[in-house]
C-alpha cells in the first residue's frame, strides 16, 4: 500500500542522493563529551543539515537542577533518516525541542540549515518552525476542533497563503497518506493511525526541509506503527527529506537509515546503513 | 495574516461544544457582557427620558433668553426693541422692569422682588411667595414699595392691592420670592425704576436652545444676551452630573461581565494550552498567540455587547411606547416612565464594551503567549 504523491518541490532543491534508506554519502558521526572532536565532521561539513557541538540543557535549580543533556555533539546530514533512541528521560525529546527550536539550550553551539540558531530571534525561530521544519508528535497529533483537511492546512494558514491554496495542499497531502474519504471528519471521529497519518500530512504540506518526530508511534498498536512508520519512509524518500525520529521502538528504529542511542552525556551509534 | 487567527478564535467561540465547561461558562460570560450593555442602554434610556422631559417642561414654562444690560450699563433705549419684534416674529419679547417691594396678605408680610411685565396683563406670584404668603390663584394681596404717598397722616409708603391671578413656576436655582404685575402697576409702584431686562421666549418651545443665538448679533452695544443653557445652568449641570454617575455606576455592571470574561479566558488558556502549544510548534509566532486571545476576547465581548445593545435598545423602545410603566398623576409631570434612546448613548456603550473587552483580555493573552510551548506538549 503506498499512500505517497510524488510531488516535485517547490523549494527548487538539488535533488539528493538516496541510497535506500540512510545511503547518503556522508553518514553523520556523532561525538560523545564536548571536547571530543566529532568524527568525520570536517569532510561532510557541507552537507549538515544539523549540528550540535556541547549541547547542554537542564531544567530546574539549585538542588533539584537535572542536567538532561551534558556536551552532547551530533549531526544529521541532508537526506538522512536518523533514529534516536535511548531510555525514558535520556533527554531524546529535549534534544528534538532543541532542534526544532521549541527551546533553547544552556550552552553549546545548534546549527541548523548552516546558521546559529542563537541568532534568531523569537519571530524568526517561528517563522522557520512554520516553513523548514515539520513536527510529528505523540499526544496532540490534530487540533480537536478543527476537520483533517484544516489541521492539515494550518501550517500554510499560519504562513499567510490564501484559504484557497492551503486547503488544496491539504487535501493532496490527506490523499497521499489514505485519508481523502476522511479529509472532513473530526479528529474525536479518526482512529489514532489516522489521527497521526493526519498529523504526518500536516508535518509535511509547508514542505519542510527537516521532518521531526516525537514517538510518533508511542500510541499505536504494533500494526498501526508499522503502517505509519512505512508512511514516513515513503515520504521520506519521495519529498527528498532530512527526517530526525525520535523512538523507543528498536525494531522501527532500525527501519531508519541510521540509529543512535542516547545517553545524555554521549550519543552512540547503534547501527548505519551507510 | 489575520485569517488563521479569526478562523482559530472564530472555531474556539463556536465550537467549544466540544468543551462543554467552557462553553458554559464561555456562555455565562457572553450573557454577562450582554446584560450588561443591555443595563447600561436602559439606564441611561431611562435618564434621558427623565431629562429630555424636564428639559423640554423647562422650554415650555420659562425664559429662552434674557436681554440684560451689561454690568454699570441700564439697557439702552432706542427702537432696538421694537426691530427685534419686527424682524422675530416667533420671538415673544417682554421687557421687564423691578424693584424690592413687600408683599402683604392676612399671614403675614414678605419682601419680595418685583417685576413689571409690559406684556403682563394679570398678576402672578412664584410659588415660594405663595407658600410665605399663604395664597393662591383669586387671593388678594397687598404690595407696598418705598415710594412714598402724601396721605393726611403724612408720608406712607405706595400701596395696591391685587388679586393674584397666577401662581408661576419657578426658575430651577432661583430662591428668591417674586411678583409679576403689569407695567402700568409696576410703574406706579415703581416710579423711575427704568426697565431691567428684555425676556425672550419663542412660540416653539423646541427652538428654546437656538434664541439666543438667533438675536446674539441684533442687540445693541452694552446688552448681554444670557442663553437657555446659562440661565438653567444649575439644573442642567445637576442633569449632567446624574447622568454621568448613574452612567458610571450601571457601567461597573460591565466591569464585572468583563472580570467574568477574563475569568473565562484564562480557563479557555489552560484549556487549551495543548493546542496553541501546537500551534506554537506549527510556527505560530508568540505575539500571534497573544493576539488570539485578544480576538477571542474582545470578540465575545463586542458580540455580547452588541446583542445587549440591541436587547437594550428594543426593551426601551418597546417600554416607552406600550407606557408599560405607568406614573401616579399629580406626583410626575409625566404619565409614564419616559425611556429615549439616543445615538451617542448606543456608542457609548457599545465602545465600552469593546474597551472592557480588550482591558479584560489582555492579561490573559499575555500569559498565553508568555507560555512555554513545550509545558503544553507535555501536558496530556
Amino acid at each position: 500500500m503506498s499512500h505517497v504523491a510524488l510531488r516535485p518541490s517547490e523549494r527548487g532543491f538539488t535533488p539528493r542522493e538516496h541510497g535506500g534508506f540512510g545511503g547518503h554519502v556522508c553518514g553523520g558521526r556523532v561525538g560523545g563529551a564536548p571536547q571530543s572532536p566529532p568524527q568525520r565532521i570536517a569532510g561532510c561539513a557541507m552537507s549538515e543539515l544539523v549540528r550540535a557541538r556541547g549541547l547542554c540543557k537542564g531544567y530546574g535549580a539549585g538542588e533539584r537542577r537535572v542536567e538532561v543533556l551534558r556536551g552532547l555533539n551530533l549531526s544529521v546530514e541532508h537526506g538522512e533518516m536518523l533514529a534516536i533512541v535511548g531510555p525514558s528521560g535520556v533527554g531524546k525529546s529535549t534534544l528534538l525541542h532543541l532542534i526544532g527550536l521549541l527551546d533553547r539550550p544552556d550552552a553549546g553551539e545548534l546549527r541548523i540549515f548552516d546558521a546559529d540558531v542563537s541568532a534568531l530571534s523569537v519571530e524568526e525561530r517561528a517563522s522557520w518552525r512554520n516553513r523548514r521544519l515539520g513536527f510529528v508528535f505523540q499526544f496532540h497529533a490534530l487540533l480537536p476542533e478543527f476537520s483533517l483537511e484544516e489541521n492539515v492546512a494550518m501550517p500554510l494558514l499560519i504562513a499567510g497563503r490564501p484559504r484557497k491554496t492551503a486547503f488544496a495542499a491539504a487535501r493532496e497531502l490527506v490523499a497521499a497518506v489514505g485519508l481523502a474519504h476522511r479529509r472532513e471528519h473530526f479528529p474525536d471521529e479518526l482512529s489514532g493511525g489516522e489521527q497521526q497519518r493526519g498529523a504526518v500530512a500536516r508535518a509535511l504540506v509547508a514542505e519542510p526541509e527537516l521532518l521531526l518526530a516525537d514517538e510518533p508511534t508511542g500510541n499505536l498498536d504494533a500494526a498501526n506503527a508499522d503502517a505509519l512508520f512505512s508512511l514516513l519512509q515513503e515520504l521520506h524518500l519521495s519529498r527528498s527529506l532530512t527526517s530526525v525520529i525520535v523512538t523507543h521502538h528498536e525494531a522501527l528504529a532500525s527501519r531508519c537509515g541510521r540509529t543512535v542511542r542516547l545517553t545524555g552525556a554521549a550519543v552512540e551509534e547503534v547501527c548505519s546503513k551507510t | 495574516m489575520a485569517s488563521v487567527l479569526t478562523l482559530l478564535a472564530g472555531r474556539y467561540i463556536l465550537g467549544l461544544r466540544r468543551r462543554t465547561h467552557v462553553a458554559a461558562v464561555s456562555a455565562i460570560s457572553f450573557g454577562a457582557m450582554a446584560l450588561g450593555a443591555a443595563a447600561l442602554v436602559l439606564s441611561l434610556a431611562l435618564l434621558e427620558g427623565f431629562q429630555a422631559t424636564i428639559r423640554a417642561q423647562l422650554a415650555d414654562s420659562g425664559t429662552h433668553a434674557e436681554l440684560r444690560p451689561r454690568v454699570g450699563r441700564t439697557l439702552p433705549g432706542g427702537d432696538w426693541l421694537a426691530s427685534l419684534r419686527a424682524r422675530h416674529p416667533e420671538l415673544e419679547v417682554r421687557v421687564v422692569s423691578g424693584g424690592a417691594v413687600w408683599c402683604l396678605a392676612p399671614d403675614g408680610a414678605v419682601p419680595a422682588e418685583l417685576e413689571a411685565v409690559d406684556t403682563l396683563s394679570r398678576v402672578e406670584v412664584n410659588r415660594l411667595l405663595a407658600a410665605r404668603l399663604g395664597v393662591g390663584a383669586g387671593s388678594e394681596i397687598t404690595i407696598a414699595s418705598a415710594r412714598l404717598a402724601l396721605s393726611p397722616l403724612g408720608p406712607v409708603p405706595t400701596r395696591r392691592k391685587l388679586e393674584v391671578g397666577a401662581v408661576s413656576a419657578m426658575r430651577p436655582g432661583d430662591e428668591r420670592p417674586v411678583v409679576r404685575v403689569p407695567a402700568a402697576i409696576g410703574a406706579a409702584l415703581l416710579e423711575g425704576a427704568g426697565p431691567r431686562s428684555v425676556v425672550l421666549r419663542d412660540k416653539d418651545p423646541s427652538q428654546a436652545w437656538r434664541v439666543a443665538s438667533v438675536v446674539q448679533g441684533e442687540v445693541p452695544e452694552g446688552v448681554e444676551v444670557v442663553s437657555f443653557a446659562e440661565l438653567n445652568r444649575p439644573l442642567l449641570a445637576a442633569l449632567a452630573l446624574e447622568r454621568a454617575m448613574i452612567g458610571f455606576g450601571v457601567a461597573l455592571v460591565m466591569a464585572v461581565a468583563a472580570l467574568n470574561l477574563l475569568c473565562n479566558l484564562a480557563l479557555l488558556a489552560a484549556e487549551k494550552r495543548a493546542d496553541v502549544a501546537l500551534l506554537t510548534a506549527l510556527g505560530l509566532s508568540p505575539s500571534r498567540v497573544g493576539r488570539l486571545f485578544l480576538l477571542l476576547g474582545v470578540g465575545v465581548g463586542a458580540l455580547g455587547g452588541v446583542l445587549g445593545t440591541f436587547a437594550g435598545w428594543l426593551a426601551a423602545v418597546v417600554l416607552d411606547r406600550t407606557h408599560a410603566l405607568p406614573l401616579p398623576r399629580g406626583v410626575f409631570i409625566v404619565s409614564h416612565v419616559p425611556f429615549r434612546v439616543t445615538a451617542g448613548a448606543v456608542a457609548l456603550v457599545l465602545s465600552v464594551s469593546v474597551v472592557a473587552a480588550l482591558l479584560a483580555s489582555l492579561a490573559p493573552a499575555r500569559a498565553a503567549a508568555r507560555r512555554d510551548a513545550l509545558e503544553g506538549l507535555r501536558y496530556e
